[in-house]
């Protein structure tokens, strides 16, 4: 499986939690944000975006974002 | 039978007796209502006896997250209330995007919740997965609906879905709303007093189970070339920027650039439309307000305010407390008829009236939500200040539908002027005016009727209809017309079918979705057999019956009059020709609407006939 660096611009995440859906779809085999490798924080004005030690760059989530609130950019060498 | 989306529980709970379980969600009852707002209707239907006061502990309020809710297909957060409403005394539908609610209710466990009775002290409704429970609200009790979110997530972190009312719905203010982690609205008619009668300051949910599709192969499928189609479409960036300033634009771009700080979406969706707004300038410079939408943030201009930030800081006020603006703008304008009158004056008067003040505004938004003084009159609404001031007040009055103020149409906050679907939808929804479920190609006036056929097609109209909807469209030498009453019930049947699958109504999203795809979303996430007859027909299963309890508790086409001032200058125009709309056209509509779903055409009751086409019983069950 291809690896990703992931960028994130937080500014224009609106908490839709389209990635987390994404990726606890493929990885937990149902819909279930809470227990997704990207976890999005929302909080007051700002919130916050980040990855659990188990994520494997795959970059679903990227894909699944419709705000441009990710980037991904293949590894070298990354499968 | 069910293999997926649906969570599979109804919560039951008795604030009275203070005991809270969980149900089997019925199978049959799920298949034969969809879930959503059909589920809630009809689980509501059961609960409530005729004749409930709407704030008696017997009115229970009926939630429902429909059973796409929690997938990711785009838009699938929505959550409706059913209740007795105070405004309309009908059993309505509330609904607003889920926010984070609907999926984190449906991750807890469960796709309803049905609460009954009254608390004997403020609570707060925990719905999580390990369980539900009444906890002391005493704390949340006098704070506004901002407060209370923040409260609630400074204790218990986010993710958090919030369910809760302000102090207008503490005092049961007739047209108090419920919010949904501040950002949507359970808007008009009072589900905010409702939950206040009940001492029900807020209901939260968080969850973790997951939701899982029946067939998860030709989900992806079809998902992933349904999402692609929304990538392709060339005004998605311009419809994420913008929000509803793109279909709405009474504010200048420069000036909502100027203040936007963030977009806000619902769970799921692609096009989200909330606004974090921070004022850029002036006095007010820094105030910052979360809004349904930075649009509605511009109710007080329509009424007269000159400066855009007084009239955030008022909206502010108005959403903190929890008010229907609409109407606190329709009653304070009525308020104000009367006070230049002399109806209302001397000590009675207390404060100014000026809807061009916030000064003003303010002192009475706070006097309605804690019924003071004079606002102990006005915060029961038009029918309360009918009451108080009698004869003298009555022709003073503005344009008023079921208890409450059109918000569109002469002398409202949106002084449309074509009579279309939005229009006369005002009067034949069950619960009256509001923004919604009569969308239609009359949403944005004068979109060509050339265009009408595909977006029948898309709602799922059948071909035979499009004559009696479209009549002489294209046939040479015809006068091309529209029979908005005729294409309202299919705009209600559409508006059925998403609601009661979970899908957002708003036009910016559902313009992406045809009915033959929600059946077919709706087939592969549950596993129910569902063909795009059969799901039309569950949701005039679902419409109809909302109708028939509105005839239970007496209602009917006496109580869908037209109010008079929609035919004095400057009156409604007719949409098609924009000549003038006469009563008699008007009331022509209303008769074509009872006809098009097979009610009898003068007193709008299904007939018997038609309960047997859609296997519903006189006790509103279903026989498939």
């Amino acid at each position: 499986m291809a690896r990703y660096e992931i960028q994130i611009s937080s500014e224009r995440c609106t908490g839709c939690l389209r990635c987390a859906l994404a990726c606890s779809d493929l990885y937990s085999k149902s819909f279930n944000p809470s227990v997704s490798r990207i976890q999005v924080v929302v909080l007051d004005a700002d919130w916050s975006i980040d990855f659990s030690d188990d994520c494997n760059e795959c970059g679903v989530c990227v894909d699944h974002c419709f705000y441009g609130a990710m980037q991904k950019t293949r590894r070298e060498g990354g499968g | 039978m069910i293999r997926g989306g649906f969570a599979g529980r109804v919560l039951h709970v008795d604030l009275t007796r203070g005991v809270v379980e969980a149900e089997p969600l019925d199978d049959d009852l799920a298949r034969d209502f969809i879930g959503g707002l059909g589920l809630s209707a009809k689980l509501a239907y059961q609960a409530i006896e005729p004749g409930t006061d709407a704030f008696s502990p017997d009115n229970p309020i009926v939630l429902g997250a429909g059973p796409l809710v929690g997938t990711n297909l785009p838009s699938a957060s929505r959550v409706f209330a059913v209740t007795k409403l105070p405004t309309s005394h009908s059993i309505g539908w509330c609904g607003g995007g889920g926010a984070s609610f609907g999926y984190l209710l449906k991750n807890a466990g469960y796709d309803h919740v049905l609460i009954k009775g009254r608390a004997d002290r403020p609570v707060r409704l925990e719905i999580t997965d390990e369980g539900a429970a009444l906890r002391d609200a005493s704390s949340l009790w006098g704070l506004g609906v901002d407060e209370t979110c923040e409260a609630l997530w400074r204790e218990a972190g986010r993710p958090l879905g919030v369910i809760c009312m302000g102090q207008a719905g503490e005092h049961l203010v007739r047209f108090s709303m419920a919010f949904i982690d501040r950002i949507s609205t359970l808007g008009r008619g009072g589900l905010g007093a409702v939950m206040g009668a009940k001492n029900l300051k807020a209901i939260t949910a968080r969850g973790a189970r997951g939701i899982e599709v029946a067939d998860k192969k030709r989900y992806r499928r079809s998902s992933r070339a349904f999402l692609q189609k929304i990538r392709e479409y060339p005004y998605l960036k311009e419809s994420q920027d913008l929000g509803l300033v793109k279909s709405f634009p009474i504010i200048p771009r420069e000036t909502y650039e100027g203040m936007k700080k963030r977009r806000i979406s619902c769970v799921s969706c692609p096009v989200g439309c909330k606004d974090l707004v921070e004022i850029p300038d002036g006095p007010l410079r820094g105030f910052e307000k979360h809004s349904s939408s930075v649009v509605n943030l511009y109710t007080p201009v329509l009424y007269g305010f000159r400066d855009y930030r007084e009239s955030i800081k008022c909206m502010a006020s108005i959403d903190s407390y929890g008010l229907d603006m609409f109407e606190f703008f329709g009653v304070m304008s009525f308020a104000k008829a009367l006070s230049d009158h002399g109806v209302i004056s001397g000590e009675i008067l207390e404060a100014e009236i000026a809807l061009d003040s916030l000064q003003s505004m303010e002192t009475w938004a706070r006097k309605v939500s804690y019924r003071e003084g004079l606002g102990e009159v006005l915060a029961d609404g038009f029918e309360g200040i009918l009451k108080e001031f009698g004869e003298g007040a009555e022709p003073l009055a503005p344009a008023v539908i079921k208890g409450m103020h059109p918000y569109a149409g002469p002398g409202s906050a949106l002084p449309w002027n074509l009579f279309g679907t939005m229009e006369l939808g005002q009067v034949l929804d069950p619960r009256g005016p509001h923004v919604g479920s009569g969308g239609s190609p009359t949403y944005f006036a004068r979109r060509p009727l050339e265009v009408s056929p595909r977006h029948l097609r898309r709602m799922g109209a059948p071909e035979e209809a499009f004559e009696r909807i479209l009549p002489a469209l294209g046939s040479p030498g015809g006068k091309p017309g529209l029979g908005v009453g005729r294409l309202l019930r299919y705009s209600h049947r559409w508006f059925s079918i998403l609601g009661s699958l979970g899908i957002c109504a708003r036009a910016g999203i559902n313009r992406f979705y045809d009915a033959s795809l929600c059946a077919q979303f709706y087939e592969t996430v549950t596993g129910i057999e569902t063909d795009l007859a059969e799901l039309g027909r569950r949701a005039d299963r679902v419409w109809t019956l909302l109708r028939m309890a509105s005839v239970r508790e007496g209602l009917g086409r006496k109580d869908e009059m037209l109010p008079q001032k929609w035919f004095e200058a400057p009156g409604f125009k007719n949409y098609v020709t924009e000549e003038p709309l006469t009563r008699e056209e008007a009331e022509q509509m209303i008769e074509d609407y009872y006809d098009e779903w097979g009610w009898d055409r003068r007193s709008g009751v299904p007939t018997a006939r038609r309960l047997k086409e859609l296997g519903l019983t006189m006790d509103g069950s279903a026989s498939e």
